[in-house]
């Protein structure tokens, strides 16, 4: 592999260098808030996390540093720990991991930063609820939860209403957290900063729309951090136009994330964060790059609401890929084919995520029905390595992109 | 009147219906609608002429379901959606799904995909039963069902209403008197026999169901038998109304004195008032005391609540009966077992994926554990 490899060289991306900074520079603040005067609060990947920045407050996101335990291979070690402490291993394994390193003080970056609140929304899945109450009554913090009903066809009225009202429960939960008056200005230059993040991450991923696509899905997965956990702050913004006139200019060159792409395709579902280099090196080989995904494409909302008002945050954060039903995700799947002009399709059947991964195989045959277009299920967990069978994988992959070969 | 045993034998035999029977069983007429959570308003269903049928899994093999879901779902819906992709659910007129757990949402979304039933109503509960906002969404959510119904079943008048909430919680007090009884007299109704009564009460028509539990209940003996005394247990744990449960634990030497189980006296808690508007009064009760672990509530409220029902029942310990992969209740268990022990009750796990299969296991631990409950 390594020879074919040479063959199939990927190019690093130059911003990576500032990408390390910005995210050590952001972890050092969050793990020593005192030094900077902060409060802490640990928030959902899928939370509004522009009030909190208008506050002055800094956002952890436990999902993302379970991604960052599941890379570095900690994660099931950490899951461990909470088995032991009678949690059940078949719960999602990022839960696991923040249960486990909270018990032991263990992970990547140490002790976990001690929350002055928490922050849950279930417009990503219902176990945040679980796992934020557990959290909550551990660490001894108050717990605000914002309730995002699921919409498996139609968004109504009276669900969007819902929304509003609560967020204006978050405000004043906000506020008596930090014995302040909310900010109304400063909020909507972090809305405003906000959508300007979301447009420049969208702008970067629809490069790849270009042949040879200038950034993998591989990529996105790791350029990703700071669209969740720095939304709404001038780094944000400053470090996406970098990466953007980086990959503007790959595009001009006509230089592609790999020397050679032969077949490209799109993934479904959050990464297997502890194989993503080994996949990476296994599609490169085989000429094969994914060019998009349906995970970091959640953050790269379509229509924002340029009024930067409560409730348009809430129609954003009701509306998200998640928080929608298998008809959206059918067609939102079909169209990233026909937009980026994939070959295929790979979906990771992710046992600890159910949101995205109950209905794939429907899915896989409803969107092979509609563009022709083959998809592949690979089974595997986002961050737990326990039940992963590379080799199975490995195979499973071989013989698809030798299909994908075949059919064209 | 009718005699303990043949009413017993009535409960059974209506208990162990398959879908094919039942179907086979309804009136012309009939418009029987499925769903699966008490979340859905039984009473709207009835009230617009329905009949409500809860479906609460089967002994299946699966040979089907394995092309649809990923294998860390739950027995009741593995289970349910393999009857339908085998056509045993055609009978359906419609199902409703309500708002609860991440496996049932998905399961919604690949029901509709099949396409096999005439029409399908997503009944989306708020997940937060602690904020103000969440009883005017309810509301309007329970507005938009009646809607549905009246577009798609038959227009629901306030009477008519009126008379299914009287008829459900006549149902209810009937079936508190029955646990109430039990309690006092544990041989008069051995568990596996309850276990069925409680089942049947969600496949039968429900006037029926109520004469029979009414005459039922006047079937109690007038002194107490000498039952041995066995150990009260509270059992916990999601739907899970299957007779061998019962059975096993009685033969332990426990008896069932409570339980949280959603098919049993969590339902219970479901009593509405009849004397304020009926939606209101619908709307109202998921807030006073019915409480599913897969809802919020405040971070303490499920070890609470599980504490004070425990307490309240007398009980010596804890049976946690959880169908396997089911998430909610996994999240709960470790402090919820916590909270028992530093009050100094003893509990026990119990993890069943089909609840028809592994039993003899099982029975070895219930007995184990009735056993450190009464040390000699």
């Amino acid at each position: 592999m390594e020879n074919q490899l040479l063959n199939n060289p990927y190019r690093q991306i130059k911003s990576t260098a500032a990408y390390r900074r910005l995210m050590m520079a952001y972890y050092f603040m969050v793990k020593h808030p005192a030094w900077f005067g902060k409060k802490v609060a640990w928030i959902t990947s899928g939370g509004p996390v522009e009030p909190l920045y208008a506050m002055g407050v800094l956002p952890f996101y436990p999902e993302n540093y379970g991604a960052m335990c599941g890379a570095s291979r900690m994660s099931p070690s950490l899951c461990e720990a909470a088995e032991q402490k009678g949690y059940s291993h078949d719960l999602c394994s990022y839960a696991l991991t923040d249960i486990g390193s909270s018990f032991t003080g263990k992970g990547p970056i140490g002790r976990l930063p001690r929350p002055d609140f928490l922050v849950c929304g279930n417009n990503i899945c219902g176990t945040v609820i679980k796992w934020y109450e557990i959290q909550a009554r551990a660490i001894r913090v108050p717990l605000f939860f914002l309730d995002t009903p699921f919409f498996h066809d139609e968004l109504h009225q009276h669900n969007l209403r819902y929304v509003e009202k609560q967020m204006g429960e978050y405000i004043a939960f906000l506020e008596d957290q930090m014995k302040r008056s909310f900010p109304e200005k400063r909020f909507q230059k972090v809305v405003s900063r906000s959508f300007e993040t979301i447009s420049l991450w969208r702008e970067i991923l629809d490069l790849s729309r270009n042949h040879p696509a200038p950034f993998a899905a591989f990529d996105a997965f790791i350029h990703m951090a700071p669209i969740v956990t720095l939304r709404g702050t001038r780094w944000a913004v400053r470090y996406y136009k970098q990466l953007k006139r980086e990959l503007e200019e790959r595009v001009k060159k006509g230089v592609g994330a790999f020397g050679r792409e032969e077949i490209r395709l799109i993934w479904d579902n959050i990464p297997i964060w502890y194989d993503i280099r080994n996949l990476s090196k296994l599609l490169s080989s085989n000429g094969a790059v994914l060019v998009a995904d349906t995970y970091t494409s959640a953050w790269a909302m379509e229509e924002p609401d340029l009024t930067f008002s409560l409730d348009g945050l809430s129609r954003a954060y009701a509306t998200i890929h998640l928080n929608r039903g298998l008809g959206y995700k059918t067609q939102k799947m079909a169209k990233l084919i026909e937009k980026f002009g994939a070959h295929g399709f790979l979906m990771h059947s992710n046992r600890s995520c159910k949101p995205y991964s109950l209905g794939q195989y429907d899915m896989r045959r409803e969107v092979t029905r509609l563009t022709g277009k083959p998809g592949l299920i690979i089974e595997a967990d986002h961050t737990d390595s326990r039940s992963y069978s590379p080799q199975q994988v490995e195979k499973q992959i071989l013989m698809f992109l030798e299909i994908i070969r075949g059919k064209d | 009147m009718g005699n303990k045993p043949s009413l017993i034998r009535e409960f059974e035999r209506v208990a162990s219906l398959e879908y094919k029977d039942i179907a086979s069983q309804l009136p012309g007429d009939c418009i029987p609608i499925g769903f699966f959570c008490p979340y859905v308003p039984e009473e709207m269903l009835h009230a617009a002429g329905a009949f409500p049928l809860r479906l609460m899994g089967t002994p299946i093999r699966m040979s089907h379901v394995q092309a649809h879901l990923p294998p860390n779902c739950c027995h009741l819906v593995k289970s349910s959606f393999e009857s339908l992709l085998r056509g045993e659910l055609d009978f359906l007129k419609g199902i409703v799904f309500s708002h609860t757990c991440d496996t049932m949402q998905g399961l919604s979304d690949i029901w509709a995909f099949q396409k096999r039933l005439p029409f399908q109503f997503d009944f989306m509960t708020p997940s937060n039963l602690s904020s103000e906002r969440s009883r005017p969404y309810l509301k309007a959510e329970i507005e938009r069902f009646k809607a549905f119904l009246d577009a798609n079943v038959r227009e629901i008048t306030p009477q008519d209403l009126k008379a299914s909430i009287h008829l459900f919680n006549q149902i209810r007090e009937k079936t508190q008197t029955l646990y109430r009884l039990r309690r006092k007299w544990p041989g008069w109704i051995s568990g596996s026999d309850f276990a069925q009564i409680i089942r049947a009460g969600y496949l039968m028509d429900r006037s029926r169901y109520l004469n029979l539990l009414g005459q039922l209940l006047e079937t109690i003996p007038e002194k107490s038998e000498d039952n041995g005394h066995p150990i009260p247990v509270f059992l916990a744990g999601n739907m899970t109304h299957s007779p061998s449960y019962f059975s096993m634990m009685e033969e332990a030497g426990a008896s069932v004195v409570s339980d949280n189980l959603c098919s049993g006296a969590r339902f219970l808690r479901l009593v509405t008032c009849e004397d304020i508007d009926p939606i209101d009064a619908l709307t109202e009760r998921y807030f006073s005391s019915f409480l599913c672990p897969a809802k919020h509530s405040g971070v303490q409220a499920h070890i609470e609540t599980l504490i004070k029902e425990v307490e309240e029942a007398g009980a010596r310990g804890v049976i946690f009966l959880f169908y396997k992969y089911c998430e909610p209740h996994y999240f709960d268990y470790p402090d919820l077992k916590k909270a028992l022990e530093a009050k100094g009750i003893p509990s026990l796990l119990l993890e069943v994926d089909d609840p028809a299969t592994s039993q003899g296991q099982l029975k070895i631990r219930i007995q184990a554990f009735v056993e450190m409950l009464n040390p000699i």
